[in-house]
């Protein structure tokens, strides 16, 4: 039997027979959160509530079918039965998978069919902490188990730095070291030479050393903060590259959820904060708790009672720091999702500045920016005032220990007990050691800026790419383009199928026209032979080899593709064109261009190849951009050819001589087409008609119109509308 | 005849819904019994219970409800139940707590369907803001909830969204 949760023994000891199936679902019958089990056996479906009382029994006879209705956040399992259908229980998304498994049992039970076997996906395994899914064969969370050691993983970016990082970390000593000089001159000068006033030689000798201190002091300062620039900047660049290559190799489904322009905003001012902690903040702990050890060490030589009582203050200021730490660790998070929003907003009104104009909407644009920068605003004066607050505080605190020294200590040198240098190096010391603390606030802020921010980073590089490779991946060498789909089933949302149970078969070599409603998911079934996304349920094997397995890149260099969306690159439309294949030569790239009939059109603009098009430059026309396009697809000579919608934005008479020019380019390679003009595919072998996510009809144009079925009303009815527009479809 | 190129809007005497013995809503359309419809809203976020479309089991419109208001009493129970169903969306009554640990953001919250917990890896790829004071929540697996105004919950809780909106 499968499972997942056991059976609770209150319930199987009434279950009778070994049920096939025991599963848990976390709605009542009035929708309320509480659990109730649903147990199929081979004669009932029954539904039971924790303690073992049964809310439902359904006999299989009086079952016709049974079916899984997603809702929005949930969904019903339903029977289908002689008195019309029946509810059997109610569940929320996390359980959608189960409950669309026991629909398919209960159907096959109810009709007398094979069982379905249930699949590892059908139940998944939770992460018992965060709920998520574990993946396959581990017991470890992926998104549970990271970031425990965020800092230890930043620091690892530090390494190849290592020689330079010992270098400035021994400079740090050493300018610690001599730091702690001159207060202790100061001493000698008070107490061996201004008030004996003897020993007029002495003045000069200690003025020398307070003189050299300072000098060595800056050059090694300086020689520091150069280390510092220079291993800030490698870092950051090393840290922008890692994001990038982690975004570039994330899935498809990745950004579908997202806003892509979050990121450009994102890849630079996070790995600047984690650069800021790493270079300035690292060092600066490291320096400050040096100095304020050997500042210890000093003053407790120098009188012990007196420094206990300095460092009263201290532990209130450790313990303001931990209070407010998290609070500032939240308020950043908030200041920087602010400015998140703000960024996206930006990115997309840019992105969409011809809709803008055209609409005249950019009084409504500049309205929205206004709102998300006010809140930027007020969340800037949030953390930068609470900080603000802090700083006088902590000096405040700071400043009592040495208001206890100064009458402690003045009592003691009046009684005699210790000399005037003695009290004013203690003083001294004690600023310097009270600085520092002080500035923890500073550096809570830093920290806790750059983890937030290092958490976000490997968010993105944990982020397990939906599509991976294998580890082993099968080598192809050059496909003969035989692609076979089984059985696939395939929704963005796991839970809303998009292509629903699809099986063909394509030989090697040849055309399949897709054509369907819009919607029906045609790009979907493209996207999949391309692998941007995987199928959730069936295989796709091309030459018999399972897509999952054969390497990306390997893959992609043997498919080429014209997207439904043209886009191209910031660049020359030379190297627009040999982008799948960068050493093409001229002649190579004009040959492309010349059957994707966009040669005439480049040779006549002033630039020729060279000109410049996407974001700056020469702008084309929408059907220019896809003859641009289908040139890149077919420049690396590809066995297997899509085509979605590659033909929509140019007139007929160019659509013809593509088509002519493709034809003959297609010999002997698979090719997918996707139109809406269905004349567009008069050369396919083969029509695949979908109809929301399932094929609906196979076969030649003849055939099919002779069926009279999807295909034939597709074709009337453009006929229809060729008719009244007086053109020929 | 019906213009089939306009949204049909469903006179409230026109439509009278039921529960069928089974649990699943049915209803007489114009005078055609079904004995089961669909209810889709058609802006879940900004009008809850206006707006309704009234679907087929295939899914074909029948035609929308104005207003939920305006049915006759039955009806308007059945169809708020079923909406209460379909769009599975727990109301928040109370924020409990709202905790980081670790990397996950853990929200323990009372709702009028029980209490839940959601566990989310952030914050801003995981709460919406459809206007207002409106916060819809989604958690890792696509559970959600929604706070309908979260300046009108209880001070604790207002407390507890302090530091995250
Ligand atoms: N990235 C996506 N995320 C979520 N849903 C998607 C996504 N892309 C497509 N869909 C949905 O999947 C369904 C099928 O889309 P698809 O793009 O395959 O249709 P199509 O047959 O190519 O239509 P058209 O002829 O208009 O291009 C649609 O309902 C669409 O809303
Ligand atoms: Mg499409």
């Amino acid at each position: 039997m499968p499972t997942f949760e056991k059976l609770p023994e209150e319930i199987r000891q009434f279950v009778g027979s070994e049920p096939l199936l025991g599963v848990r679902a976390d709605l009542l019958h009035d929708g309320q959160f509480g659990d109730q089990w649903l147990t199929v056996t081979e004669s009932d479906v029954s539904v039971w509530l924790p303690d073992g009382s049964r809310v439902l029994r359904l006999t299989v006879e009086t079952i016709d079918d049974a079916r899984a209705v997603g809702g929005i956040g949930g969904g019903t399992l339903i029977a289908d039965t002689q008195d019309g259908p029946v509810v059997i229980l109610r569940y929320t998304a996390s359980l959608a998978s189960v409950f669309n498994y026991a629909a398919k049992l209960i159907g096959a039970l109810a009709k007398g069919e094979e069982r379905p076997a249930a699949s590892k996906n059908d139940f998944p395994r939770l992460c018992p902490k965060c709920a998520n899914p574990l993946p396959e064969d581990s017991q470890s969370c992926p998104i549970c188990k990271n970031n425990k050691k965020v800092i230890l993983r930043m620091l690892g970016y530090a390494k190849p730095y290592k020689p330079q990082m010992i270098g400035a970390a021994a400079l740090l000593i050493l300018t610690t070291l001599v730091e702690l000089i001159p207060p202790y001159l100061t001493k000698v000068l008070l107490d061996d030479v201004l008030q004996p006033k003897t020993m007029g030689s002495t003045l000069l000798w200690v003025v020398v050393g307070l003189a050299v201190t300072s000098v060595v002091l800056s050059a090694m300062q300086t020689v520091r903060g150069l280390i510092g620039v220079w291993v800030g900047s490698r870092l950051m660049g090393d840290l922008r590259k890692d994001i990038y290559s982690s975004l570039m190799r994330l899935s498809l489904a990745f950004f579908d959820r997202r806003q892509t322009s979050q990121f450009i905003g994102r890849v630079n001012s996070d790995s600047e904060a984690m650069r800021q902690f790493m270079t300035d903040g690292i060092i600066w702990v490291a320096g400050e708790s040096l100095r304020v050890v050997a500042i210890f060490a000093i003053m407790f030589n120098l009188d012990w009672r007196l420094t206990m009582l300095a460092l009263l203050p201290v532990p209130v200021m450790i313990v303001v720091s931990m209070t407010v730490w998290p609070m500032i660790g939240r308020r950043w998070y908030q200041q920087w999702r602010s400015i998140f929003r703000l960024n996206v907003l930006v990115g997309d009104s840019l992105q969409g500045i011809r809709v803008v104009k055209a609409f005249g909407r950019e009084g409504t644009e500049m309205g929205r920016y206004e709102d998300a920068n006010r809140e930027v605003v007020r969340h800037n004066i949030r953390i930068e005032g609470m900080w603000q607050g802090l700083f006088p505080l902590f000096s405040f605190v700071a400043g009592i220990g040495t208001l206890l020294i100064w009458y402690y200590g003045g009592w003691s040198v009046l009684r005699g007990e210790i000399t005037i240098g003695v009290l004013m190096a203690l003083i001294t010391y004690l600023g310097m050691l009270l600085g520092p603390l002080q500035w923890v606030s500073q550096m809570i802020n830093w920290a806790s800026h750059a983890l937030a921010a290092a958490d976000r980073v490997f968010e993105i590089m944990d982020t397990p790419s939906e599509v991976p490779d294998s580890a082993n991946p099968v080598p192809v060498g050059r496909v003969r383009g035989e692609v076979r789909f089984r059985n696939i089933t395939y929704g963005y949302e796991k839970h809303h199928p998009v292509l629903k149970n699809v099986s063909l078969d394509v030989a090697a070599g040849e055309m399949i026209g897709l054509v369907g409603h819009s919607g029906a998911g045609k790009s979907t079934f493209i996207n999949l032979i391309c692998r941007f996304y995987d199928p959730d349920e069936g295989i796709i094997t091309i030459d018999g080899t399972d897509l999952r397995t054969i390497a990306q890149t390997d893959l992609r260099s043997q498919i080429g593709v014209v997207l439904q969306e043209t886009f191209l690159f910031d660049g020359t439309i030379a190297e627009n064109i040999a982008y799948s294949k960068p050493d093409a030569t001229p002649l190579e790239i004009m040959r492309a261009a010349k059957i994707a009939n966009a040669h005439d059109f480049i040779v006549r603009l002033p630039d020729g190849y060279d000109t410049r098009v996407g974001e700056r430059g020469h702008r084309l026309s929408g059907g220019e951009k896809q003859r641009v396009s289908i040139a890149r697809a077919i420049i690396h000579d590809p066995r297997i050819l899509i085509l979605d919608e590659a033909t929509a934005s140019v007139d007929t008479e160019t659509e013809r001589q593509i088509q002519e020019a493709i034809a003959r380019l297609v010999k002997g390679r698979t090719t997918f087409a996707i139109a809406h003009r269905l004349s567009t595919l008069r050369n396919a072998d083969r029509l695949v008609v979908l109809d929301h996510g399932r094929i609906a009809e196979i076969g030649t144009h003849e055939e099919l119109l002779a069926q009279e079925g999807v295909y034939f009303k597709l074709v009337e009815a453009q006929k229809e509308l060729s008719k009244i527009k007086g053109v020929e479809g | 005849m019906n213009d089939p190129y306009d949204i049909r809007v469903l006179q409230p005497e026109s439509i009278s819904l039921s529960r069928g013995a089974g649990g699943v809503m049915q209803g007489v359309v114009d005078g055609k019994p079904y004995s089961e419809l669909i209810v889709f809203r058609t802006f879940p976020f900004l009008y809850t219970t206006q707006y309704l479309s009234i679907r087929d089991a295939k899914g074909e419109e029948l035609g929308i409800v104005a207003d939920l208001e305006e049915l006759d009493a039955e009806s308007r129970d059945v169809l708020r139940q079923e909406l209460r169903f379909r769009y599975f969306l727990p109301r928040v009554t109370r924020v409990d707590s709202v905790k980081q640990k670790t990397d996950l953001w853990i929200w323990e919250l009372q709702t009028d369907l029980g209490p839940t917990r959601l566990a989310m890896r952030n914050l801003h790829d995981h709460m919406q803001f459809p206007g207002g004071s409106r916060i819809i929540l989604t958690d890792l697996t696509g559970k959600r909830c929604e706070i309908q105004d979260w300046k009108k919950l209880d001070g604790h809780s207002r407390k507890q969204l302090n530091d995250v909106i």
